[in-house]
């Protein structure tokens, strides 16, 4: 009787790093650094805000239209509220929404790619087609149709998101899965009996997750811009919510103050920015190539 | 690497991109402002001279009716001198229609004055004295129930044909068949005799001594009858098909014609060459659809436009340039909040919770946050000025009895629906409005779920379910305050009786048909006067605001004014 030679299940590569070359992590160094530090912040004032800001985001305080001054370092709005308490509570707005809209998209598309992925054929040409499909429209019309006909709130402006979002997650896993899927330990799992389930889910979407991952932390920028978007345009929080779009256009709307749209403007601009210096210092960490 | 740095590059500037983008994009393109103001002036004390106007109207009517003016024709004459070029008007437009039985809308009002004429005008010298337009002279019984009007026979439409007693009878029966907003002017209309072409005799239902007031209205314009039915213009609603046609052309008689129209972008009126009456300063107005305040004074200050037409206290505060021209003047245009029990949602708004609310509300605040002061209170929703409204007593915030009121109407958890149109009119932006109000409502317990919508789906809901707390506006139709308690009171077939889904006041129906069958001055005054007490006291309008108007122009633009009963005559204005 012939031994047949021992079938080693793979071990889960670790992705590719610069760990080794004794240099500290890419997300460690230079703006990836300043953008954890100031994502960071915004999350600590996000979360600690009700405890030491010393005016309510909704409270008129002082006369109408004050331009920036020791007591109000970004000047007062068109019903006197403080423009900087404001803005800090934007936060408590923008950040989570982000979040929640990621982490869904992260997951429906995961869910979606994976299988697409990896089981293929007709199942692969269904989802795939449907992606095509919602991937076709611009992200920003297609949110803004949604919203409408949902009806102008946070809450449908967050479905919305994770509708048009959760494709690109779906095609990214995909052809991740796709490559990984066609390596040979794949076949050997397949050849001593293992459920496709646990290959799957064990093996080939470890391998596959970190350009999604990587993604996503850049995409956490581009979310907050779209949900400042849909409120701009009035699509998004209802007035009298502290949230950067809406503020905004309150600031469009007094033109001339310019320190009510400039101070929700300024703060988009570093959420979004640290997000991107993030997300590049954790492509530059994992060595995620754009040709996926 | 070079790729890698290229790409983090790449998405760095396309961030800083996107973020000042948004930025910018608040900087130049203002909010889901919409909507019109009435520009206008010479008025300086509005309030006296419509009293004045609605006396002038009400004795009018009763004697013999004006005679002067025969020669004139049309509107008086343009001040200033004429152009070669086209008069561009920025203005955030409201057209719901450019049929003139259905049109009701502020730039109605202009496009109506510039295009068809009425029978009788308003001097915007003084907003007070009845002047001959088609008309040249009119009179009346004296119960008030019949009115005679003899056309001028030089009267022409822009095609060339002669305006007739027929045509005036089409206009003001289809008016009154198509029930539409502004129908309301005509509703006691009996019968029209327009057996003699150059004369027309009116027949009222009931009296009516502010009827020739109410012709002055820009939506009684006379249209060519012949024309309109020729593209299917009937008086039924059920078989007109003209409204189409009338949105790129127009069968009037007015100093202007409509050359074409672009929702959302402009208007454009054409000079009526053939016009029967002294010719307009301009060849060609050109109303550009510009949303809002800030955009309209940038346009006028770079002079890519002459007028801006709805320029905020705000907006217009340093404004230096020299080569404009912004003056404040009185208006009879109001901001209001309107309170609607009968809406879904509405219950809890009983009479003792919307005098609550009333009450709860710091109309000197108010008028800071919504127009920076440029403005006054307004008692009832007569305007100020207008007959019936001299020694009212203004709104005054009392938060005790407010809340006492509360308390006692032991209603519990007072929150309401609170949707209203995205519009910035007359300066007033009312997001900022409803916000004031939010945060004034909440300090007596009660919660308002505010809810910014186009004025389509606006008008979609309170014509379904009624909305319990909305803000809306008005400007006057004509000089008479009839107007106001048909549309505003708890009388039969007005517009807030029918959104508010209550129901009618007996006593408001009587107190209106004494009105209209009183021909003293002083004893309609005092009738109006209790009429405007009782809307105070139905709590169903509440008005805000009522701002003043400014107008600007390029320095070289002549003849601004502010008509009561039109915005604007466009066939007044020339250049320097």
């Amino acid at each position: 009787m012939t031994a047949l030679p021992p079938i080693a299940l793979p071990v889960v590569v670790e992705p590719r790093t610069r760990r080794g070359r004794g240099r500290r992590p890419a997300w460690r160094r230079g703006p990836a650094l300043v953008g954890l530090v100031v994502l960071a912040l915004w999350v600590l004032v996000a979360l600690t805000l009700p405890l030491w800001t010393p005016f309510g985001p909704l409270d008129p305080v002082d006369k109408r239209l004050l331009s920036p001054n020791a007591h109000h370092w970004l000047g007062t709005d068109a019903l006197g509220r403080d423009v900087f308490t404001r803005v800090l509570w934007g936060a408590r707005t923008s950040l989570p929404v982000a979040a929640i809209v990621i982490l869904a998209a992260v997951i429906i598309g995961t869910i979606i790619g994976a299988v697409s992925g990896f089981f293929g054929g007709w199942i692969d040409a269904v989802l795939m087609r449907f992606v095509d499909i919602t991937m076709a429209f611009p992200p920003i019309l297609l949110a803004m149709a949604i919203t409408a006909s949902l009806g102008p709130s946070i809450r449908n402006a967050v479905i919305a998101m994770i509708l048009v979002w959760w494709p690109i997650y779906a095609r990214l896993l995909r052809a991740q899965v796709i490559a990984v899927r066609q390596r040979d330990f794949v076949d050997s799992a397949v050849a001593i009996g293992a459920s496709r389930w646990l290959i799957l889910r064990r093996y080939v979407l470890p391998m596959s997750y970190t350009p999604v991952l990587v993604n996503a932390t850049m995409d956490f920028g581009q979310v907050v811009l779209l949900v400042a978007s849909l409120s701009f345009i009035g699509l998004g929080a209802r007035p009298p919510s502290p949230e950067w779009g809406a503020m905004i256009t309150e600031g469009a709307t007094n033109f001339y103050q310019w320190w009510i749209a400039a101070g929700p403007g300024l703060a988009i601009l570093l959420v979004v920015l640290a997000f991107n210096f993030v997300g590049d210092g954790l492509r530059d960490t994992f060595d995620v190539r754009d040709d996926s | 690497m070079v790729g890698r740095h290229r790409v983090r590059s790449w998405r760095v500037a396309l961030s800083i991109g996107l973020a000042a983008s948004l930025g910018v994009a608040a900087c130049s393109s203002d909010s889901k402002t919409a909507v019109p103001a009435t520009s206008g002036a010479a008025t300086t004390a509005a309030g006296a001279s419509t009293t004045a106007a609605t006396t002038t109207g009400a004795s009018t009517g009763a004697s013999t009716g004006g005679t002067t003016g025969a020669s004139t024709g049309g509107s008086t004459a343009p001040a200033g001198g004429s152009s070669d070029q086209a008069l561009v008007i920025a203005r955030d437009m409201d057209v719901n229609s450019l049929d003139p039985q259905r049109a009701y809308c502020d730039t109605c009002q202009i496009f109506m004055t510039a295009v068809y004429e009425t029978l009788i005008g308003l001097d915007a010298k003084d907003n007070t004295t009845l002047i001959p337009r088609l008309a040249t002279k009119w009179t009346s019984n004296t119960d008030q129930t019949e009115f005679t009007f003899d056309l001028d026979p030089r009267a022409k439409f822009a095609d060339g044909t002669p305006v007739t007693s027929a045509d005036v009878k089409f206009s003001w029966e289809r008016l009154q068949g198509l029930k539409g907003a502004s129908s309301y002017l005509v509703s006691l209309i009996k019968t029209i005799d327009a057996t003699d072409p150059e004369v027309v005799k009116v027949t009222l239902s009931a009296a009516d001594s502010a009827f020739f007031a109410q012709v002055n209205a820009s939506y009684l314009g006379i249209v060519n009858s012949k024309a309109a039915m020729a593209q299917g213009a009937t008086a039924d609603p059920t078989t007109d098909k003209a409204e189409p046609w009338f949105l790129a052309n127009s069968a009037g008689s007015g100093p202007f014609t409509l050359e074409g129209y672009t929702s959302g972008s402009e208007l454009r009126l054409k000079r009526n060459d053939a016009y029967w009456g002294t010719k307009a300063n301009f060849p060609e107005v050109i109303m550009k659809q510009t949303q809002g305040a800030v955009e309209q004074r940038q346009q006028l200050e770079e002079g890519s436009v002459d007028i801006a037409m709805q320029i905020s206290n705000d907006v217009a505060t340093g404004m230096s340039d020299k080569d404009v021209v912004v003056k404040k003047v009185p208006s009879f245009n109001y901001v209001y909040l309107a309170l609607s029990p009968g809406a879904k949602g509405g219950e809890a708004l009983t009479p003792d919770v919307r005098k609550a609310i009333r009450e709860a509300l710091d109309y000197p605040h108010l008028l800071d946050v919504t127009v920076g002061g440029a403005g006054r209170s307004q008692p009832s929703p007569i305007p100020n000025g207008f007959a019936g409204t001299t020694g009212l007593p203004g709104p005054v915030q009392n938060l005790d009895d407010a809340k006492q009121l509360l308390a006692a109407s032991g209603a519990k958890d007072l929150t309401f629906d609170a949707t209203f149109p995205t519009f910035n009119v007359y300066g007033v932006d009312f997001s900022t409005a409803m916000q004031e109000v939010q945060t004034e409502l909440k300090a007596v317990g009660v919660t308002l779920n505010l809810n910014p919508v186009e004025v389509s789906v606006w008008a979609d809901k309170i014509n379904k379910d009624g909305i319990p707390v909305t803000m809306l506006y008005f400007a006057p139709d004509h000089t008479d305050s009839s107007q106001y308690v048909q549309y505003f009171g708890l009388v039969p077939d007005s517009q807030w009786t029918t959104w508010t889904k209550q129901p009618n006041v007996q006593s408001e129906s009587d107190l209106l048909t004494k009105a209209f069958a009183t021909q003293d001055p002083a004893a309609r005054d005092g009738i109006y006067k209790q009429l405007a007490q009782a809307m105070i006291d139905d709590q169903v309008i509440i008005p805000i605001v009522n701002p003043d108007l400014f107008l600007a122009s390029r320095a070289n633009i002549t003849g601004m004014h502010y008509s009561a009963c039109c915005n604007l005559d466009l066939a007044l204005l020339g250049k320097s």
